[in-house]
């Protein structure tokens, strides 16, 4: 049942838009929404997996969107003493991949972080990151136009040699490029995950002292995690900046943070689905509430609805609704699914 | 199953909303009502309500009611642009209205290429929508390129000797310091300082403790009414006394009046309406007749000074959907170079700008100087 | 000369408020162990009810400013009772997710009551600034200064001279131990959550007259509120408010001499370099609060 979930849930994703048809509008909340769904099975990785709660994680993803769009736009400016560093247009696709490696290096940058600084001074000192990153994008106005946005990034373009080149202009095509993205950060994640260095992350997580005590590295466990993390919260943030073809400052605002902390935890951190089910979830919910109450109106369901899921399911849908499904089928089994695989034998 | 139930709700509750009501002509209105523009995009929305009742009353366009799909741009132009895109494709208004700052607008205006939709620009001055190549923009503001040349005959008469600038850090507030700049250089002006601000900061005493240790006579500010609110309490508090003139159109001075008190005395304002001297708008019976409505309905009279664009804009584009015989996209775009009445600010005529062959409209609005004397509006005499 | 004097001025006038800012925030840190989301809020709700009370009430300016200090007194009470006792014992991310949610809704609620438009609160003093030689401020800021060092003193002698300070103490060294020897500890959980909440109200009520009042007037106080706190250390007072005038000092001057565009990034900047090179703070870690 597990195992079988995510390929129908694949399957109805891929068969959606032969349901839907093209319309464009659905068509754009389903592909914001599985971007930010990718953001948020990144932030699974270090909030569920390592139990370190960044809420930074926006400066990746803005790092990511950035780095992409002025590489295929290209700029040309002043980094002081008179020197210019120019740089001519690229295509999207090595912007992508530049994303990916900038947006990782900084997350190498607080995976060290996090071992000088725990619990409250972690969160506080990635929020600060963050926020430093969206001030730069506002003020260093000659690389980022600051407040005055991106504008004309270019869509993504793949082509091979001699066969002639193929750019993603139509919603459809960005939305089985986001899909095909998606699937692979979910495939990796579960790979890592189910592996060794899966155990180990989770052993940091449930007991420190123990997880040293039996050899595990913690330094390698929890940068190789903020890297992959922080790497494809990057990738979102490429796929975001060349689908939107806009961004300005605010795609650093902490609200997007807050998003997909909502999507990890109310779907189910350190499971696999959960960040899945949350993000689509969480990531309609505006668009369906938005015909029927006005958008602050909005932010206070969001924020009751955190706290009820913190209060009421603090395990997030997919272990509850787990849990459930396997009560009803077995009683005497209990909810031994998720207990039957503990991360570290304490 | 609960999430794929979550999902199927979600999206029948959004196509519920979006079928369209087929007795109507629907006019897309792109504007912040959250955010840090929320005070003055809900003055335009109301502006513009009271312009399509009045035609709705009279009747309609074409035999058919005006509605007005007002959609929230939260301030942020990523926002403006998607709310461009829904308007269009899932609401389809063949026409819009919007998008207030020019970093919004600039950022909704590819959309109108894309899906060859026009729209009226209403507030935004940044030079760069008109001059762009974009066909579909008609604008009933003036540039602030325009602002500067209707100010320019008035400097000398004002004494002034050398200008600083304490501006947006935005399309807005650069571009003024760049064009009205550049007009005062050619007369002769120094211009000396170029401030930024942040358009949510707060505590703008480090910048104006700069702007008071300099030689300059006159300080040029461009900001919304909030931030200048701010700015004129912090120059009292500093004892910064020179002589302001601000830019934009967005200042409303009544608010500044009632917010700052005296910290406004004697501060000038450049603005394109005189809701305080009805009798010497352009259209005074259109005047009366939109601050009579604008009362009645209960809003504060400090809101006029935004709320007439949304009332001209929609004035505008309801002529021009009747000229064009059709709520089509491209014959409302061929139909808007045809409009032709005078408005709350002057004559509402497009002329041709930017580059040959997709030109954009630009009307030309009249642009006046006001003074704060003895808390209330005047027309300084020069 | 005369312009860096102003700068200094000006620095001390922001200081003030800003370590009221800062001390609220340290001391529901330092006792209870919970990063308050809803720090921001409701320094935004304090300034609101000083509008409420001033403009739309009509009471006199120096009434309202208890009323609005006794409003956020009485709302942190409430969450404190509503959402944080339930989760004693939860882990410190959990309830830091529920102090956002409070927070979002705080903020959002107040931009659903009062609107988007700015509101502005009269005050009673004249509006020419004060003239010392070349440097001039206004009566209302040097109101603001005494009134947060007023209130920042009433805090240090509540903590240090009386008996519920004691118990504060007490409940900070060892809560286990604190209420084995009698002390009411979930009592004295909501006192905390309650004063450091009517903090965060008073530096709200006391800045709406000076700047104007909005609804997101909060976000950027409270990421501020985190850089004072974290420079002089998680939980401690003093550091807390000697935070605060540091900060106003690098805000000033980075905005005076470097660039007016990052003002407001140096408190970030500081937060990481502090972390960098001392994770506890400026300030030696504080065996107790006070």
């Amino acid at each position: 049942m597990t195992r079988l979930l995510p390929v129908l849930l694949l399957a109805a994703l891929a068969a959606l838009p032969l349901a839907l048809g093209t319309e464009p509008y659905l068509l754009n909340a389903l592909i914001t929404t599985g971007i930010l769904t990718i953001g948020a099975m990144s932030l699974n990785l270090l909030l569920g997996y390592t139990g370190q709660l960044s809420l930074g994680h926006i400066a990746f993803f803005g790092i990511g969107a950035y780095v992409s769009a002025l590489t295929s736009l290209g700029f040309d400016v002043e980094i002081g003493f008179g020197y210019r560093v120019a740089h001519e247009p690229w295509p999207a696709a090595t912007g992508f991949l530049l994303a990916v490696a900038a947006a990782g290096a900084c997350g190498w940058l607080i995976g060290r972080l996090s071992f000088r600084v725990r619990g409250a001074y972690f969160v506080i000192v990635t929020i600060s990151f963050a926020e430093v990153v969206r001030l730069v994008a506002l003020n260093w106005v000659e690389l980022t136009q600051g407040p005055l946005a991106l504008t004309g990034i270019p869509a993504f373009t793949f082509g091979l040699p001699g066969l002639g080149s193929w750019t993603l202009r139509t919603k459809l095509q960005n939305y089985y490029l986001v899909l095909g993205v998606g699937t692979l950060c979910y495939a990796l994640i579960a790979r890592m995950v189910r592996s060794r260095f899966g155990r180990a992350m989770r052993g940091l997580k449930e007991n420190e002292p123990l997880a040293l005590s039996v050899g595990i590295n913690a330094t390698r466990t929890l940068t190789v995690a903020a890297v992959v993390s922080a790497a494809m919260a990057g990738a979102a943030g490429s796929l975001y900046a060349h689908y939107l073809r806009i961004i300005d400052p605010d795609v650093f605002l902490f609200a997007t943070t807050v998003t997909m902390v909502i999507m990890v935890v109310g779907g189910g951190k350190g499971t696999l689905m959960g960040p899945v089910v949350g993000g689509l979830i969480f990531g309609l919910l505006p668009v369906a509430l938005r015909p029927v109450m006005a958008p602050e109106a909005q932010w206070i369901v969001y924020g009751i609805v955190l706290i009820l899921i913190l209060f009421l399911m603090p395990r997030g849908i997919v272990p509850g609704a787990a849990a459930l499904l396997a009560r009803g089928r077995a009683p005497r089994a209990g909810n031994t699914i998720l207990k039957s695989r503990p991360a570290v034998q304490r | 199953m609960s999430s794929r139930f979550t999902l199927t709700t979600a999206i029948v509750l959004a196509l519920a909303a979006t079928g369209a009501l087929a007795d109507s002509i629907r006019i897309g209105v792109n504007e912040p009502l959250t955010g840090a523009f929320a005070a003055s995009g809900t003055y335009v929305v109301n502006g513009a309500k009271i312009a399509a009742d009045e035609i709705n009353a009279k009747g309609g366009v074409l035999g058919k009611k005006l509605e007005l799909v007002i959609e929230d741009n939260k301030s942020n132009p990523t926002e403006a642009a998607a709310v461009a895109e829904k308007l269009i494709t899932s609401d389809k208004t063949p026409v819009m209205m919007g998008a207030w700052g020019s970093s919004l607008t600039l950022a909704v205006m590819p959309k109108l290429v894309d899906y060859e939709t026009p729209m009226l620009v209403e507030t935004s001055s940044s030079g760069k929508i008109t001059t762009s190549g974009n066909p579909f923009v008609f604008r009933i503001s003036p540039p602030s390129a325009l602002e500067a040349e209707n100010f320019a005959p008035m400097v000398s008469r004002l004494g002034i000797k050398k200008v600083d600038f304490l501006v947006l850090n935005n399309d807005f507030g650069r571009g003024a310091a760049t064009d009205f700049g550049k007009m005062l250089k050619e007369k002769g002006v120094q211009v000396g300082l170029v401030e930024t601000m942040d358009q949510a900061a707060q505590d703008m005493s480090a910048q104006l403790a700069k702007l008071k240790a300099s030689d300059s006579d006159t300080i040029m500010i461009t900001s919304a009414v909030d931030q200048l609110v701010l700015l004129f309490k912090q120059m009292a508090a500093l004892g910064l006394k020179k002589r302001v003139i601000t830019t934009g159109g967005s200042q409303n001075p009544d608010q500044i009046i009632a917010q700052a008190g005296a910290a406004a005395e004697g501060t000038m304002h450049l603005t394109t309406f005189l809701p305080w001297l009805p009798e010497k708008t352009p259209n005074p019976k259109a005047t009366e007749y939109f601050i009579g409505e604008w009362k009645k309905r209960g809003f504060a009279f400090a809101g006029v000074t935004e709320s007439f664009r949304g009332y001209d804009g929609i004035r505008a584009i309801a002529q021009a959907i009747e000229k064009a015989g059709s709520a089509e996209p491209a014959a409302i775009t061929k139909a808007f170079w045809s409009v032709d009445f005078t408005g709350l600010n002057g004559p509402i005529r497009f002329a041709k700008s930017g580059p040959a062959g997709k030109e954009s409209g630009q009307s030309r609005p009249d642009v006046y100087i006001i003074e704060i004397k003895d808390g209330r509006v005047v027309q300084p005499t020069l | 000369m005369d312009q860096l004097l102003q700068h200094l001025v000006n620095t001390l006038i922001l200081g003030g408020t800003y370590a009221l800012l800062g001390v609220g925030l340290t001391l529901i840190f330092g006792i209870m162990n919970v990063v308050n989301f809803t720090h921001g809020a409701l320094y935004t709700v304090g300034a609101y009810l000083m509008y409420l009370a001033v403009a739309a009430l009509g009471l006199n300016f120096f009434l309202a400013l208890p009323v609005a200090i006794a409003g956020g007194l009485a709302l942190g009470a409430v969450i404190e009772v509503l959402l944080l006792r339930p989760l004693r014992g939860q882990d410190i991310d959990t309830t830091m997710l529920v102090m956002i949610g409070a927070g979002i809704v705080l903020q959002s609620s107040t931009l659903w009551t009062f609107g988007g438009v700015a509101k502005a609160v009269p005050s009673p003093f004249p509006q020419a600034p004060l003239q010392l030689g070349p440097v001039s401020v206004s009566w209302l800021s040097l109101f603001v200064l005494a009134g947060a060092l007023l209130l920042i003193g009433l805090t240090y002698a509540l903590i240090n001279r009386t008996k519920l300070g004691l118990a504060m103490r007490a409940a900070f060294q060892d809560a286990d131990t604190a209420a084995l020897m009698g002390v009411d500890v979930r009592g004295i959980y909501t006192a905390t959550f309650a004063l450091g909440s009517s903090l965060a109200a008073a530096a709200g009520a006391l800045l709406g007259p000076v700047y104007v009042v909005f609804p997101q007037m909060g976000q950027l106080a409270e990421l501020k509120a985190f850089a004072i706190v974290i420079m002089g250390g998680l939980g401690n007072v003093t550091g807390a408010a000697i935070g605060g005038f540091l900060l106003a000092l690098a805000e000033e001057f980075g905005a005076g001499y470097v660039s007016s565009g990052y003002r407001d990034a140096m408190g970030f900047l500081i937060i990481i370099a502090v972390l960098l090179w001392r994770p506890t703070g400026l300030f030696a870690k504080a065996e107790r609060i006070g």
